[in-house]
């Protein structure tokens, strides 16, 4: 991808907001208890944002608005060995937006969120694999489709009202 | 609803099932559980679990910091760690080779091995 010159100030004051917003919910969502049988599962309440970015900014933006939302949350929670996870997770499902959102619409939104959640969870797990030295983590997989598919679809519902209230607003 | 749409959908149903299916399909009993401690990538301590008859603990250090293990007969847990997420420490006990207890910020892990794997911590 070619980089993309900032055209203005503009531009800079929403991808900061949008940061803002992403960290903001980030950071709320790590108080709430965890209420599963398998530890480290969350809804993931941050790629709401993410997720809208992606369809109405582009994937250049979305990327350095996540990346700043991800590092500053690892600063903020004191727990910069998450870094490394919150960030596979982050950018392979990244990537597969970057697919998603030439095959889908702005009607079917809330369909790519629980595709991401998975890969969200795939790439989370990798790293672990990758960190461990072991194949073993892998054992998580089905119970992180279940819950990427499960959270992606509350984020994803999330995200369309968000998109469609949006929309109504521009007109 | 368009193709695209449709084929995603059929795809994350068919991933769905899946996952389903080989939870449901490790409900087996665990012949002989044995707790493989693994710090790093290196075994550390393998303890045969059925062969542990009352229970104590121990501690491992790393460079991260330390986790409190503690055995008891035929179950295993991390009792106390002092990473800032306790994630290894509020999963409890575990005594099948369903999921292994893993500390990631301490590179430290406990796995079930030499047994099937059964799902009754959910239960228990």
């Amino acid at each position: 991808m070619t980089p993309q010159p900032v055209k203005g100030v503009g531009r800079l004051t929403r991808l900061a907001l949008l940061t803002a917003i992403a960290l903001t919910i980030f950071m709320v969502e790590a108080q709430l208890p965890v209420v599963t049988i398998v530890p480290g599962i969350k809804l993931g309440l941050a790629n709401i944002v993410t997720v809208y970015a992606m369809f109405t900014l582009g994937p250049g933006d979305t990327l350095m608005m996540l990346a700043g939302r991800i590092f500053l949350g690892a600063v903020f929670s004191g727990q910069m060995m998450t870094l490394i996870y919150s960030a596979a997770g982050g950018f392979l499902s990244w990537c597969v937006l970057l697919l998603l959102r030439k095959m889908l619409d702005h009607r079917q939104i809330w369909l790519c969120s629980p595709v991401a959640g998975v890969f969200h969870n795939l790439g989370q797990l990798l790293a672990a694999a990758a960190v461990m030295k072991t194949w073993t983590v892998l054992a998580y997989l089905p119970y992180l489709v279940l819950a990427g598919i499960i959270a992606g679809l509350f984020t994803g519902v999330a995200a369309q009202a968000l998109m469609n209230r949006l929309e109504r607003l521009k007109q | 609803m368009s193709k695209n749409a449709k084929i995603i959908l059929i795809l994350l149903l068919a991933a769905a099932v899946l996952s389903v299916g080989f939870l449901l399909l490790q409900r087996e009993q665990p012949a002989s559980p044995v707790a493989r401690i693994t710090l790093d990538g290196e075994v550390l301590e393998e303890i045969p679990l059925d062969e542990v008859e009352e229970s104590y603990s121990f501690t491992v250090d790393s460079e991260g910091g330390c986790n409190t293990i503690l055995v008891e007969p035929g179950r295993i847990r991390v009792s106390e760690a002092d990473c800032p997420d306790q994630v290894c420490v509020s999963q409890g006990f575990i005594s099948d080779g369903t999921v292994p207890v893993v500390c990631l910020p301490h590179k430290l892990m406990i796995e079930i091995v030499g047994g099937g794997s059964a799902f009754d911590a959910a239960a228990g």
